[in-house]
């Protein structure tokens, strides 16, 4: 329940504005709240003088029990020209889906934006039963305050069990600030999810950087939060026959509550390459290519094979390559067809990053180098005297 | 005790033993047997064995001597001087004697020690000492060796193996037989430091089990090897005295010598070392510091000033010359990552490099002494680099390891011009109160010539390794003339010319400087008394052409 | 000016091994060292503080009394005082409670902040979610991923060059915020033997759980919205072809026909 400090209010009525759902009014000279609220936390968030504060209780059984549904956050990638759903929302949509049907309850999609362009029907193709979509101005490109206000006001007001974001940049941006609004537990970077015979959410992370697994349940309130990385689960296949219900959500968002501005925007032309994550062939450059210019020779190989140049964290940190190529753990996880480790040896949380691959080549000169252990193929030796050679060979046939 | 037994091996049947015949099919499947760091032009050889066990190699030896085949020995392959390119004949691996064997607590000498097979590396019996984990233990199923290495775990502290020769990819029996050394030998001395026992298999196929304190030469300097057949051979041991500095120049001579002390660093030319006892020494916490200094002349009386502080001891005691940081600078501005650590300071002229003790979670630290030495030098804390975690310990290593790098990479490029061309690195080690003369004709003369070059090592053992990196043909000619007279030099100040390296087959001609003829002969004489038919290593210390 | 800097204590996960039958990690042998990220973080502050004469950097941990190192290491490079936040009953702590220990000891130790620093995420769990919980927590804007970080010059703003999946982006807040640190462009600096030996004379301050006021059923693992269910080995890979000792033309050949064989190569 909500609680207003009166000796701490100046009614400024600043919460009033940002109240997603009206639930304010004021009454005898005193700030008052209706039952249309959620305890979705904005409020308090935006009070300057700490006169609201949000009393959340340690749920009952019966109280858990409530909170229905799966609800995935749809990431539209909003630098392309029309607003296009991004590969790993598609791939919750298939967890999802599972997810419901074993819970036998509705997979719930929910997309924000400033757009009338999103397919939304397509989402029903792909699993999800209900469409809640958020239409706004202030919605066009992501923001942490504007995304955070508006998801809460969605999750409180729908109660689903589970929510799940895509491990994407802007995921990991978003899940973290909603689950600390909302009090929720998040498990991060879930490689496997499924429901228990207590119907409870077993979500299963690498840790320790990939060297152990840890199975983790939220057992005390609801929704239970998880970030998924991509490539992880697979894209569920179209069905035309599903169709959603779609539902609009009325959203209200003043540009004073978004307090961060993007001021310049500064994107890497990828060439012929296009984003490592969505990839079928890639090249990836470890510390054993010796120096930046070494990786031109990947580069050549990569265009040959119509595929994109990636690399280990050693060879970002040695500015060899931008972040947006680099794999593993704190980098994409990635799952090409085809993956050329060259002179990367294996650390455990590379390999978190590119295992689902499906076919991997490792090249290395220490036959002792991890990567072996997870590649189809591999060759002893200096990738940066085979690979040249390798290129020759293809462009000779 | 100066006599010893040696005891026989069961033979196997010599068919089945893994081996790879035709110097063609070796060179095509097998090429990287056919050198070793030293980059010496293989020449052809008939056979490649891979003995599994003793048996095997006895039983190898046998039919080689039959044959009248030599046979070279080769671990891991990391040796700088081509000890174990063949010179022609057979050269057997010994890659599979990789099993740690035992690890024990010697209470009488109250250390704990290890005895493993000669083919373990010295960074895999690192990482197994680290974790305190021997998988080849739990596998045992000898109960005295589970004991005690349930004892080991057990025990709160860790160890290590202090020899630290930098190349940590080179085998326990090859660091032995060439008793290798490095920046840690400051502190902890030479690998015969650390050696409590070999086992060697000899020529005959017989093998010798030689504990350290247990055998050592009659005061005539005699040694009386019986083998089973109750044959007698005798060693008279040379009466030359070792340097006063670290040396790997030729076989190793002592009054009353240990019998252990004859196999190492002798370089295989008088047995095959199977199996090793080391001692481990409990592991501190240490810090690296880097010290930068005005000049080069500041850094040797650094160097002097803190060798004399007796209160202070230093793990390592290195250098890098002015002409090495600009080296390393060149590098930064280059490929700024590769060296992995700040812009060297533009007035740093010259540095020192130590390690030492230190306990980062100590209250209080008191280094007052240190600072009072480099204050005294006019040097300052405060323009150092320091690091004690041991990531950035590994970090401070392989900026250590920048300089000799750097320098391979830029005499490769110009061997792309002048293919004739190749670095000139000494490795020569002059006495304590010679240091200071040392130094200044080593950077009189190279500026004299024109020459471009720097320096670098163990400044502590007055062990600095000049590299000078000739730009053409003339200057290699000149560099050479250069190397001989600093050899020369050496040796008249009583030094050593291989102070760390070894003689090999490429610097065989460096002996005569140190030693006389009659020394060398000596020597020889050694090595045909434990190998009458010149069966093991030829060309390896001197050359073969004295035996049939 | 006040830039706190939250920093972690992290076990080297590089050379983390698993005993294979109890699925736990192996601590033996294994160091504790700064988050590599946390340092990152500290940089970009120490470069604040070296272009703005009146920036004062406190570093704050939570941890076992062991974490004291982590803050060592900071004052080294830097820092100018260190915030201890340790006590028996922090253990156990999920993302969500530590950063709610993390921001109420911020409130309790610098409570005139202007901007709090933290690394992107830990390597030891990477979650990367404790940052933007104690921006949530303290009503601050975020700002994550920063590879630069730089004031106005009015002191009043910070601004943000971060990485996004494209590329970057250059983003602005008023202070006070919260930024999560990746690599800047610096490269890391190695402190003197003289700042090792001075950061053991700089001011470390211990806080524990009854200075900060929150109950004890919502500290530690009591507070922890997730709990830890299982822990096991990660499956192992099955091993492909090792081809050993080829020349460098043989390897390009093999791979040729590897490649063909697979069709990727048509």
């Amino acid at each position: 329940m909500l609680i207003i400090d009166h000796e701490r209010c100046t009614l400024c009525k600043l919460c009033i504005r940002s109240c997603p759902f009206g639930a304010f009014f004021v009454e005898e000279d005193l700030l008052k709240v209706n039952e249309s609220c959620t305890l979705c936390g904005t409020c308090t968030n935006v009070c300057r003088f700490n006169a609201l504060t949000i009393e959340r209780k340690l749920a009952s059984s019966e109280e858990l029990a409530k909170y229905k549904g799966v609800m995935v956050w749809i990431e539209l990638d909003d630098a392309a020209a029309l607003p296009k759903t991004k590969k790993v929302s598609l791939e919750l949509l298939g967890k999802g889906r599972q997810l419901a049907d074993d819970l036998g309850e509705e997979l719930i999609a929910v997309v924000l934006t400033d757009s009338e362009e999103v397919d939304l029907p397509s989402l029903g193709y792909f699993g999800a039963d209900r469409v809640i979509l958020c239409r706004h101005d202030l919605l066009r490109t992501y923001s942490t305050d504007g995304f955070t206000s508006v998801l809460c006001a969605v999750i409180s007001s729908n109660k689903p069990a589970v929510v799940l974001y895509g491990a994407t940049p802007h995921g990991r941006d978003l899940a973290p600030r909603v689950a600390a609004r909302l009090k929720l537990g998040l498990t991060a970077d879930c490689t496997a999810l499924e429901i228990d015979d207590q119907r409870q959410l077993v979500q299963t992370r690498p840790a320790f950087g990939g060297n152990i697994m840890a199975s983790i349940i939220t057992p005390y309130n609801r929704p239970q939060t998880s970030t998924v990385r991509p490539n992880v689960f697979p894209i569920p296949l179209r069905n035309e026959n599903h169709q959603a219900v779609i539902e609009i959500f009325s959203v209200t968002l003043n540009k004073a509550a978004i307090r961060t501005r993007v001021v310049e925007k500064n994107y890497i032309e990828e060439g012929c390459e296009e984003s490592i994550e969505n990839a079928r062939v890639l090249v990836a450059a470890g510390r054993g290519c010796q120096k930046a210019s070494n990786l031109e020779l990947l580069r050549t190989l990569a265009c040959q094979l119509g595929g994109g140049l990636a690399g280990s964290r050693a060879v970002v940190e040695q500015g060899w390559i931008p972040h947006t190529q680099q794999v593993g753990q704190s980098g994409t996880t990635v799952g090409p067809d085809l993956y050329i480790a060259a002179g990367i040896s294996g650390a455990i949380q590379h390999q978190v990053g590119m295992s689902s691959s499906k076919t991997i080549i490792a090249i290395n000169k220490d036959p002792e180098a991890a990567i072996f252990k997870l590649a189809d193929l591999g060759v002893v030796g200096d990738a940066i005297e085979i690979l040249p050679r390798l290129s020759k060979l293809i462009d000779n046939q | 005790m100066h006599e010893i037994i040696s005891h026989p091996l069961p033979q196997t049947d010599f068919s089945k033993i893994k081996c790879i015949e035709g110097f063609d099919r070796i060179r095509s499947e097998y090429s990287a047997y056919l050198c070793d760091e030293s980059k010496l032009t293989p020449k052809p050889f008939n056979f490649l064995f891979f003995p599994k066990n003793e048996p095997e190699l006895s039983t190898i030896l046998g039919e080689m001597q039959r044959r009248k085949v030599h046979v070279t020995i080769a671990g891991a392959r990391t040796g700088l001087v081509g000890g174990c390119v063949p010179a022609d004949g057979a050269l057997i691996s010994l890659e599979l004697f990789d099993q740690v064997q035992e690890i024990y607590y010697h209470t009488d000498c109250h250390e704990w020690r290890v005895r493993a097979q000669t083919s373990v590396s010295l960074k895999s019996l690192e990482t197994m000492l680290r974790f305190k984990q021997f998988t080849s233990f739990d596998q045992s199923t000898d109960t005295l060796v589970k004991q005690n290495f349930a004892q080991f775990k057990e025990d709160p502290d860790h160890y290590f193996y202090p020899p630290d020769p930098t190349e940590m990819s080179a085998s326990l029996g090859g660091s032995v037989v060439t008793n290798a050394s490095g920046a840690r030998t400051y502190r902890y001395g030479p690998t015969r430091s650390w050696v409590r026992g070999l086992r060697v298999c000899l020529a005959n196929g017989e093998y010798l089990d030689i504990p350290r304190g247990k055998y050592f030469a009659s005061p005539s300097g005699q040694f009386v090897v019986w083998n089973s057949k109750c044959e007698a051979c005798n060693v008279t041991i040379p009466d030359y005295a070792q340097p006063k500095t670290k040396s790997t120049a030729g076989l190793f001579a002592a009054p009353q010598m240990d019998l252990v002390d004859l196999f190492i660093g002798s370089e295989g030319i008088l047995g095959i070392i199977t199996s090793v006892e080391v001692a481990l020494l409990k592991k501190e916490e240490k810090v690296s510091i880097i010290q930068f200094l005005d000049s080069d002349e500041q850094a040797v009386q650094l160097t002097m000033a803190l060798r004399a502080e007796k209160r202070l001891q230093l793990d390592f005691l290195e250098f890098y010359s002015g002409n090495a940081l600009n080296l390393l600078r060149n590098l930064q501005k280059t490929e700024p990552s590769t060296v992995g650590m700040p812009a060297i300071p533009e007035n740093a002229k010259s540095a020192i490099f130590i390690e030492m003790s230190f306990n980062p979670h100590a209250d209080h630290l008191d280094f007052s002494i240190l600072e009072g030495v480099v204050s005294s030098c006019g040097a300052d804390l405060a323009r150092s680099w320091a690091g004690y975690e041991s990531r950035e310990l590994d970090r401070f290593k392989v900026f250590r390891h920048m300089v000799p790098e750097t320098i391979n990479s830029i005499l490769a490029e110009r061997k792309k011009q002048y293919p004739g061309i190749h670095k000139l690195g000494t490795d020569m080690a002059v006495p304590d109160e010679h240091l200071e003369t040392m130094w200044a004709l080593y950077q009189s003369r190279c500026d004299a010539l024109g020459l471009e070059w720097a320096a670098f090592g163990h400044i502590g053992n007055n062990h600095i390794h000049v590299n000078i990196m000739p730009r053409n043909m003339e200057e290699l000619e000149k560099g050479m003339q250069l190397y001989a007279e600093f050899a020369k030099k050496t040796v008249e100040f009583g030094g050593a010319v291989s102070a760390e390296h070894g003689i090999g087959k490429i610097k065989s001609h460096f002996l005569p400087l140190m030693f006389t003829p009659a020394q060398i002969q000596q020597m020889r004489s050694v090595k045909q008394a434990l190998d009458p038919q010149g069966l093991l290593n030829p060309n390896d210390i001197f050359s073969a052409e004295v035996y049939p | 000016m006040k830039i706190v800097v939250c920093i972690k204590q992290v076990p080297e996960v590089t050379n983390v091994q698993v005993d294979p039958e109890t699925g736990t990690l192996i601590r033996e042998g294994v160091k504790s060292i700064l988050n590599p990220f946390c340092e990152y973080a500290l940089d970009h502050a120490v470069r604040l503080k070296q272009e703005f004469e009146d920036v004062s950097i406190s570093v704050i941990t939570m941890g076992p009394p062991q974490a004291k190192d982590a803050l060592l290491r900071c004052l080294e490079l830097g820092a100018d005082d260190g915030i201890l936040v340790t006590d028996r009953k922090f253990a156990g702590a999920d993302s969500w409670v530590t950063a709610l220990t993390l921001a109420e000891a911020i409130r309790f130790t610098v409570p005139d902040y202007d901007l709090i620093l933290v690394g992107k995420q830990a390597i030891d769990g990477d979650t990367a979610q404790v940052g933007p919980e104690i921006a949530e927590i303290l009503s601050l804007p975020q700002i994550t991923y920063g590879i630069e970080v730089g004031l106005s010059s009015s002191k009043k703003q910070v601004r943000v060059k971060q990485e996004v999946e494209r590329g970057y982006e250059v983003v602005k807040a008023t202070l006070p915020a919260l930024v999560t640190c990746s690599k800047g462009e610096v490269v890391r600096r190695a402190p003197s033997f003289e700042e090792v030996l001075t950061a053991r004379k700089k001011p470390i301050r211990s806080v524990t759980a009854d200075d900060l006021g929150i109950p004890v059923e919502e500290l530690g693992l009591k507070g922890s919205f997730t709990q830890v269910v299982k822990v096991f080995p990660p499956p192992e890979k099955k091993c492909g072809k090792l081809l050993q000792n080829l020349e460098p033309d043989q390897a390009a050949v093999e791979i040729f026909n590897y490649l063909k064989d697979k069709r990727f190569i048509e």
